[in-house]
């Protein structure tokens, strides 16, 4: 299963749907990096609004991938985490303390302007 | 109750299957969408642990009830089971940010965290069962 | 109970009340229940005490029906344990006092009488007891349930902004709750900023305020921002003291400024007209 990365202008758009599965959420890492790579893309809003659960390998995921994109010259903002996902990660300990985050697609892509006109 | 799965753990597809059982069985339990989420993440970091320590395993979910002042109380108890070779020391297991595996050491003390009851029997060479329970509220 | 030991109780048994009532009306004068009017009082005592002489008729589980009954008659109109465990205490007393006060015991049949006595009414006290607690326990689940319902709500003063205002103490439990309440409330407000007001709460220990921060960093997670305000001095000084580090999210001392602050995070200003 592979996650679909999305292109608009600068950005990549990646919503995630389905139920994480450790391989598919290693695909996703290295797909988005290439697609990185091969656009140039300044800046990338992954939405985890349909996402119910993540668990620290998922979350490990998501941050490495966070740092990954940043060296590459390219801000993550992670959008519509849910209030449950939210609060089982602050239970297990895992703040995700640098990852940038909005509410929604639309103001994570704000938020991205505005980090990029700074 | 007689609420009760098995779900086998020998591949990354059986850390799917476990916690789609275990949010189906939170969900009929009548467990809210924070507690859904925190049994489902707990169960994949058990079946996790399976997969990565002993390889294969199950996770046996159930209903289960106790009497209490005010009422019956229900919860769902999770219990991972694993012939692997054991975990050496339980103490260093369940402090923050230990890992073997290179991932963020927040799996057993974080289960730990999400859950209301936490027991864990583990013999080297033998294998370990952990269970836990989490209590509707 | 041996038949002998029922029938010598039962020949003491004027005396017994009279020498009882005497005895526990000094004991209420030095204690307890100044609120209760005399007749009450008086009525009480005298079934309570022929209540304790009736159980020695009564077959076990009809004995312990009775003592419900009454107990549960009298916990619910606030009278005190103690009121019953001191006046069994009395009783036991002033029967044993009477029963060895005229050589009417043999003395080799002495032991064994008090021993009889003493299973009787320790019996009973253990019945009480248990009833009680289990009042309390009662009491405290519904307690806790009323608790619960004071939950905090999410109030969305503007657009993007929300306020919640917290009061009371805060339990572990009582955390979660609001931790829930809190995100769910800025999902369903898309709310950019709230502010959390703390004027209402009493106490910040290192407890409260670990549960301030880990909902401070839900919030984050979740793609809102927090704003700590109502913090009075002395909670300023107790977190300070304690070495609590609330550096890494926004303060502010009053529900006003902080709305400033959260129109100013959305590019948006209070103006006179």
């Amino acid at each position: 299963m592979r996650i679909p990365i999305l292109k608009l202008n600068r950005y990549l758009l990646i919503s995630i749907q389905v139920d994480l599965d450790d391989q598919t959420a290693l695909q996703f890492q290295e797909d988005l990096l290439n697609k990185i790579h091969q656009e140039g893309s300044a800046g990338v809003v992954i939405d985890l609004t349909s996402v119910e659960m993540i668990d620290s390998f998922i979350a490990k995921v998501l941050g490495d991938v966070v740092e990954m994109s940043n060296l590459m010259g390219a801000r993550v903002v992670l959008t519509g985490i849910q209030p449950g996902v939210a609060i089982t990660l602050i239970d297990m300990g895992i703040m995700l303390e640098e990852v940038p985050t909005a509410l929604d697609l639309e103001q994570g892509l704000e938020k991205l302007q505005q980090e990029l006109e700074a | 109750m007689s609420v009760q799965s098995n779900v086998e753990v020998h591949s990354e597809w059986g850390i799917v299957s476990a916690r789609q059982a275990g949010r189906n069985l939170a969900k009929e339990l009548g467990f809210g969408g924070v507690d859904q989420a925190r049994i489902t993440t707990a169960i994949s970091e058990l079946a996790r642990n399976i997969y990565l320590y002993a390889e294969k395993g199950e996770i046996v979910l159930e209903g289960i009830e106790k009497k209490e002042a005010g009422g019956v109380h229900r919860g769902l108890r999770i219990v991972a089971k694993d012939q692997g070779p054991g975990i050496k020391s339980v103490r260093e297991v369940m402090e923050d940010g230990y890992t073997t595996s290179g991932g963020l050491g927040a799996g057993l003390p974080g289960v730990k965290r999400l859950m209301d009851e936490f027991d864990i029997d583990s013999i080297t060479g033998e294998g370990t069962v952990i269970t836990v329970v989490k209590w509707l509220r | 109970m041996q038949p002998s030991v029922i029938e010598m109780i039962n020949s003491y048994r004027d005396e017994v009340i009279a020498q009882w009532k005497k005895e526990i009306t000094q004991v209420q004068e030095g204690e307890f229940n100044h609120t209760v009017p005399e007749a009450v009082f008086n009525e009480t005592n005298k079934e309570f005490v022929e209540l304790i002489l009736h159980t020695l008729e009564l077959k076990q589980n009809e004995a312990k029906e009775h003592l419900r009954s009454f107990t549960e008659r009298l916990i619910h109109t606030g009278w005190p344990l103690s009121y019953f465990t001191k006046g069994l205490q009395v009783f036991r007393r002033v029967l044993l006092e009477l029963m060895t006060s005229n050589d009417a015991l043999p003395s080799k049949k002495v032991y064994e009488t008090f021993s009889e006595v003493e299973s009787w009414i320790d019996g009973i006290i253990n019945q009480l007891v248990d009833e009680y607690s289990g009042s309390w326990e009662n009491t405290l689940h519904l307690q806790k349930l009323a608790l619960k319902e004071l939950s905090a709500p999410l109030i969305p003063v503007f657009e993007k902004i929300s306020v919640m205002p917290l009061v009371g103490t805060i339990d572990t439990e009582r955390a979660k709750l609001i931790m829930e309440s809190l995100l769910e409330g800025i999902i369903e407000h898309r709310s950019q900023v709230v502010l959390i007001d703390i004027t209402g709460v009493p106490v910040v220990d290192t407890m409260v305020a670990h549960h301030i921060i880990q909902a401070a960093e839900a919030v984050r997670l979740v793609g809102a921002k927090c704003i700590l305000v109502g913090i009075r001095p002395e909670i300023a000084q107790t977190i300070v003291n304690l070495g609590i580090d609330l550096g890494k999210f926004s303060t502010k001392s009053s529900l006003r400024k902080g709305i400033e602050s959260g129109l100013e995070l959305t590019h948006r200003k209070i103006v006179s007209v």
